[in-house]
């Protein structure tokens, strides 16, 4: 039974799914995947990209940030998992790798993948965060800059402006 | 006061060996970095503007006292790996002093992703990155690096002044995520946040352990006297290349 790997990952311009090449052990994989994080080419043999989908407005990055930080699902995700991994049907072992493991387990509640975020996936994830630009076309470095940038800004806003246990914030 | 650097005529602005920083030569020499927002002070810290040629340029004067990373300029650190153009990671960024020298250093191709908790010093982070479009604020726990990891992207180097007991696993959680192979990592330790009661000398020990079984190699360590009491600073590698690799 060949077990399909894919894996999440999250960014302010939008989610990836990425297939991981089958492996046999992951205590020779892992090696392999650590040192082909430093050269894309190598690390194209590790994974390939399934989908991407780009946040289509700074509202719905922001909705999308919030909740995935509280480790919760939005409707956006699990669309986006729902067209782009296998159908389950008879759960023909598929796994899902997340980097965190409650965003995992929202995911496996709501539509039963299995999901992980040991062994190999925090390395696989290190090596997607390292060459995005060159698995998703018409993304730069200077894109993904203004996309973190902007995010970074509402996201930080947000927690400044509502909290809730405020306590020291004056009314202006 | 002691009037500082009125009369720029007599102030002479030369580059320090790392790049990006500035001496200013006058009465005293002072460091200082080239101000990314000219006319503007961050938090109340002297500008130098010098003419050269028919331009003026403007630099903001950086102070010992007031930041960690430039008291280990000062004191001679060998390198704060900080280049123009590169990216850096900054843990306890506070209000975005030493954040808005960074984002000058780095200038307008680098990047600086500056994480606060404190919501009070978060704000006042926030509203200073609003001027400064290389500076991604980030006001969260630097605890929890997955909760902003859709805004934090590879960087060169990480530097972390948490002043937290676990402050050597917070900079090694940051540096899985978010710190390239071979990425360089300065941490500013202070003894009395880590253990109150062992002589400094003890905890600094004890945190380069912790930070060794991490695959934080330290190469560096120096204490910051004359500007802060029991503080060392540790530079180091973050899984370095094997030595017997051919």
């Amino acid at each position: 039974m060949a077990q399909q790997m894919f894996v999440l990952f999250e960014h302010a311009s939008g989610y990836g799914l990425f297939k991981v090449r089958e492996f046999e052990e992951v205590g020779t994989f892992l090696p392999e995947v650590e040192a082909s994080s430093s050269d894309v080419s190598k690390f194209k043999q590790v994974v390939k990209l399934v989908g991407y989908r780009a946040f289509t407005s700074a509202a719905s990055s922001l909705e999308n940030i919030n909740a995935i930080s509280e480790g919760l699902i939005t409707d956006e995700l699990s669309a986006f998992l729902e067209t782009n991994l296998p159908k389950v049907g008879k759960k023909a072992g598929v796994i899902l790798g997340v980097t965190d493991p409650k965003l995992g387990a929202a995911i496996n509640e709501k539509l039963t993948i299995p999901v992980t975020h040991i062994g190999v996936i925090p390395e696989i994830v290190r090596g997607i965060r390292t060459h995005l630009t060159h698995f998703v076309k018409g993304l730069t470095n200077s894109s993904m800059k203004q996309t973190e940038l902007g995010l970074g800004h509402s996201y930080s806003r947000g927690k400044v402006k509502f909290n809730v246990n405020r306590v020291d914030n004056m009314i202006i | 006061g002691r009037g500082g650097f009125r009369g720029g005529s007599k102030v002479s602005v030369e580059p320090h060996r790392h790049e990006g920083v500035f001496i200013a030569r006058g009465k005293e020499d002072v460091l200082a970095t080239l101000n990314m927002v000219p006319g503007e002070s961050v938090y109340g810290e002297k500008k130098i503007s010098v003419e050269e040629g028919s331009e003026k340029i403007e630099y903001r004067v950086w102070n010992p006292f007031r930041s960690k990373l430039a008291a280990a300029i000062v004191g001679g650190i060998g390198n704060i790996y900080m280049p123009p153009g590169s990216k850096v990671l900054y843990l306890g960024a506070a209000n975005g002093t030493t954040v808005s020298h960074v984002s000058d250093i780095l200038g307008s191709e680098g990047v600086v992703y500056a994480v606060e908790f404190s919501l009070r010093s978060g704000r006042d982070l926030v509203n200073m990155a609003k001027k400064r479009m290389n500076i991604v604020p980030i006001v969260e726990d630097a605890r929890h690096p997955h909760k902003y990891r859709m805004i934090c992207g590879m960087v060169d180097t990480i530097f972390a002044d948490v002043a937290q007991p676990d402050q050597a696993r917070i900079v090694a959680i940051n540096a899985q995520h978010f710190l390239k192979v071979g990425g360089h990592y300065i941490i500013s330790i202070k003894a009395n946040c880590i253990d109150s009661t062992a002589p400094a000398e003890a905890v600094f020990a004890g945190e380069i352990k912790k930070l060794q079984a991490d695959q934080l190699k330290p190469q560096e360590q120096l204490t910051l006297e004359p500007y802060e009491r029991d503080h060392a600073v540790v530079v180091g590698t973050y899984r370095p290349a094997k030595k017997n690799k051919q």
